[in-house]
């Protein structure tokens, strides 16, 4: 497979192209914002957390096929876990991005689709735009976080 | 600046407004690709987009093709909310690119076109 093949899998365009769990969550307990101002990519996302656990998770915004797809199967992932697991898995993915994977691929799962960014570090914060978002309200922060400010 | 003066920049106007005509004119065998802007007196630069592909998309798959494009809001974001479309892409023509430059960047389209329509299969 080449680079191009793995970055562009049939998931990522799946995904890219349908996203999951794509618009508002009414009754979300956390909203963040994440932006990325020099490629334009939106996105809000929306979390419901009761008693530590995130119960249901969506999001809304515009972005690049990567930076969709990437929070698609990211709300796809922690549906369910809690807080700790969320964070858990958000280090996982950066290691993966960024082409230093230590976790176990398994604690990765479907996400291991994303494996193919790190050949791209242009790329990388296409990917990662979700999860900034996603740690940022992990930690109860409305400030709206911006791929620039790493 | 000798080396500009010495060729004349009216022939490097020329040169590089040929290649816009002939990039403008080959880019419209794609159905699905908008340019913007169409200014008579415009520099070579032709800004578009194509529907359904994000413009990084786009310029991640041109790059694999060995071309270099712009894309994102070419420091001019409230001209995407006015177009209203994330991004574009903007393809560049000097002095230094050829009539083939042109073929090369309809090909490399043609494979961004195969990489997307390939999830579909």
């Amino acid at each position: 497979m080449s680079d191009l093949q793995e970055l562009y899998q049939n998931l990522i365009i799946d995904h890219s192209r349908s996203p999951k769990n794509f618009g508002v969550l009414e009754n979300a307990t956390i909203k963040n914002r994440g932006v990325n101002p020099i490629c334009g990519d939106e996105l809000t996302l929306y979390l419901l957390e009761e008693d530590g656990i995130i119960k249901d998770v969506k999001f809304t915004g515009v972005g690049c096929a990567i930076s969709t797809a990437s929070a698609s199967l990211m709300t796809e992932t922690i549906k369910g876990k809690t807080r700790e697991e969320a964070e858990k898995v958000f280090d996982a993915v950066h290691q993966l991005i960024t082409g230093k994977l230590v976790e176990k691929p398994e604690v990765l799962g479907k996400l291991m689709a994303l494996k193919g960014v790190s050949a791209y570090p242009m790329r990388v914060k296409c990917a990662s735009l979700s999860w900034h978002a996603l740690k940022s309200a992990l930690h109860y922060q409305q400030e709206p976080v911006s791929t620039e400010h790493e | 600046m000798e080396y500009l003066n010495h060729l004349g920049l009216d022939a490097v106007q020329q040169h590089e407004h040929a290649l816009l005509e002939c990039a403008t004119q080959s880019l419209k065998q794609f159905p699905e690709l908008t340019i913007y802007g169409n200014a008579k007196e415009k520099a070579a630069v032709i800004s578009f987009t194509l529907k359904n592909i994000h413009a990084h998309d786009v310029a991640t798959i041109l790059d694999s093709e060995g071309i270099a494009v712009r894309a994102g809001h070419h420091c001019a974001m409230p001209l995407m909310k006015r177009f209203q479309v994330p991004a574009m892409i903007r393809a560049s023509f000097g002095l230094y690119n050829h009539q083939k430059d042109i073929d090369v960047l309809v090909q490399g389209l043609k494979v961004v076109q195969k990489v997307w329509e390939k999830a579909y299969v």
